[in-house]
């Protein structure tokens, strides 16, 4: 029984990584335009179906699908970004609705492209079975929660040392302010996006390369960056990443000892009882409350 | 309150000639009758969704949670405790408030948050529906819930019956929105609006109103959502708890205006009937795209509805010449 445990907590943990990617591009872009982008998790999965037809149509391995992810998909973040930015009045509120119609139309658009089927990989190569010390996961598992970890401390640095990255935080901590210091909110914003994209687009391949994917997806996964973020609470890294990885052992855990169907449940549970105790959640120090 | 203009004869003539002439014209056509039928259960929702965005300032992406636990209760209430179908219809919006109370922690959050919480509940509540077998018949879902009975000597089961049953729980939502919009509390929740702050500074309590709005609104969901259970006569999980049942209202609510009430009903009735007798001819899959589309659109045209749009293009034209 322990050891089913603790091999739940490791599988739980790789599966933390993607999570984090996702997350991270949804708290980058809220945090520089006050924009929670409701079609974020479309954009995930339309980087999993790019994965998708890589392998299916050319047999090649699905992280060869990598380049052209990060193209389409930032490419799409940023159309997200040029349309949202066309919105006048109210935007905290429009913008919801507005990238809540993205998604629709981008969930449409992937249904009809690429039909409903469940969709998952079949490369032997990605499946096959690596053992670390006692445990035992898919090469792809480990494979990508290397990569997240690497793209994650490439956004540290991003956005600590470099002057793009610096201006996203100054945009996000004083708007104002950082328009007198000469920086363009508006390319920020864009730059936000585009970083927001690469992250989903990486993140979607992961996705494919380990687990299953359908047309209805992207709205789950949105739900679970968001719950996340609330984790986290806003402007920490490692809060995400940790926040992330909880989410995948409490899911983890929930298809070991209880049932697969009741997987979402856990990640609510852990939301609603985070938003009870530490409303700031567990690293945040901003307010969220009204 | 200036009654009067509520409720002058112009008005009341419509509303007859609503009721008598649309049964009178269609009743035979079962096809055109349940197209009516349908535009009205999406205005419904689409005025209870606008209600809560109007008065209460807050965009729920969950309203499926509403219709699908009002759905739920009227038809399990109705099929094993035998409650009669319109106590059963009331009930159901009773346990859309029970679903509502729920979600109250949620209303700690602000803006976007609140949002996305209120989607992850939605989420909960179709998992709910699926696992809780044992009431709900999971995902095989529940056949032959009954049907609207007969009550004064008028048969409600038929096509004519349904809609008469749908057209005036709409047109009394509609009325008790009116009302609720004039009351003090309406003044209230407006200037909530402009600022929270300032409106608690004066003695508001605004976490009690926007509870109350959410119940209100989640009250009404409820019950349409009841009586499409009785209309179909079958429920299940992805069926009462669909996505289509948030997408559908929002576009129609932004489409014919959301701060109006009569502009969700209007709205509903055209995006619906386009959906469904155009739309969905030239893209039998994804034809919600364009559902997508059009709020995209909107939003970035026009948010206050589409009235407003014309009404500003009018103005240009004025301007120019």
């Amino acid at each position: 029984m322990t050891e089913l445990i603790l091999q739940a907590v490791y599988s739980g943990l790789l599966q933390g990584g993607s999570y984090a990617l996702i997350a991270l591009g949804l708290a980058l872009v809220f945090g520089a335009m006050k924009v929670i982008n409701l079609a974020h998790g479309e954009l995930v999965l339309l980087s999993a179906y790019i994965a998708y037809t890589v392998e299916s149509k050319l047999g090649w391995n699905p992280a060869a699908a990598i380049p052209l992810s990060v193209v389409i998909v930032s490419a799409t973040s940023a159309l997200v970004y040029l349309i949202v930015g066309r919105i006048k009045t109210n935007r905290e509120i429009n913008s919801l609705t507005l990238t809540y119609g993205i998604g629709v139309i981008l969930t449409n658009l992937i249904l009809m492209t690429w039909k409903a089927d469940v969709r998952a990989t079949n490369s032997t190569w990605m499946q096959e079975a690596i053992v670390v010390g006692p445990f035992y996961s898919m090469r792809s598992e480990v494979l990508f929660f290397g990569v997240a970890v690497a793209l994650i401390a490439g956004l540290w640095w991003w956005l600590s040392r470099s002057w793009y990255g610096r201006a996203v935080r100054a945009v996000s901590s004083n708007r104002d302010a950082a328009k007198l210091m000469g920086i363009n909110p508006g390319r920020t914003e864009l730059v936000s996006f585009i970083v927001a994209g690469i992250l989903a687009a990486f993140a979607g391949v992961a996705l494919f390369s380990y687990g299953v994917i359908t047309p209805a997806y992207g709205g789950v996964l949105t739900v679970k960056a968001f719950i996340i973020t609330v984790l986290a609470g806003m402007g920490s890294i490692p809060g995400v990443l940790i926040g992330a990885i909880l989410l995948g052992v409490a899911e983890s855990l929930t298809v070991t000892l209880a049932s697969s169907a009741l997987q979402e449940l856990s990640g609510m549970g852990l939301f609603l009882l985070v938003l009870f105790v530490m409303p700031n959640g567990l690293f945040g120090a901003s307010r969220r409350r009204g | 309150m200036n009654f009067a203009k509520t409720f002058n004869p112009i008005t009341i003539v419509a509303v007859a000639a609503i009721y008598i002439a649309v049964p009178m014209l269609f009743g035979a056509d079962n096809y055109v009758m349940s197209l009516i039928i349908a535009s009205l259960v999406i205005g419904g929702i689409a005025l209870s969704w606008a209600l809560l965005g109007n008065l209460g300032g807050m965009v729920s992406f969950g309203h499926a949670a509403f219709f699908g636990v009002g759905a739920y209760t009227s038809a399990v209430l109705s099929m094993q405790y035998q409650v009669p179908v319109f106590i059963a219809m009331l009930l159901g919006g009773v346990g859309a408030i029970v679903a509502a109370l729920a979600m109250l922690p949620v209303l700690r959050l602000r803006g976007p948050y609140f949002a996305l919480a209120i989607l992850a509940y939605a989420h909960i509540f179709r998992i709910l529906a699926s696992e809780w077998t044992s009431v709900t018949g999971g995902a095989a879902g529940i056949a032959n819930i009954p049907r609207l009975p007969v009550l004064f000597g008028v048969d409600f089961s038929g096509k004519t019956g349904n809609y008469l049953v749908i057209l005036t729980i709409v047109l009394v939502f509609a009325v008790a929105y009116a009302l609720i919009r004039r009351s003090p509390h309406g003044l209230a929740l407006r200037a909530m609006h402009d600022s929270d702050d300032a409106t608690r500074v004066v003695g508001v309590n605004n976490t009690l109103l926007k509870g109350m709005m959410l119940m209100v609104s989640a009250f009404m969901c409820g019950v349409v959502g009841a009586f499409n259970a009785h209309y179909i006569n079958f429920l299940e999980p992805d069926y009462a708890f669909s996505a289509l049942w948030v997408t559908i209202p929002i576009v129609a609510a932004i489409f014919g205006g959301y701060r109006t009430i009569t502009g969700p009903l209007i709205g509903a009735v055209v995006v619906y009937l386009v959906d469904q007798l155009i739309v969905k001819n030239i893209l039998p899959s994804g034809h919600q795209m364009v559902l997508g589309l059009v709020l995209v659109a909107m939003i970035v045209a026009s948010p206050d509805g589409l009235l407003a749009l014309l009404r500003k293009l009018g103005r240009k034209k004025d301007a120019a010449t």
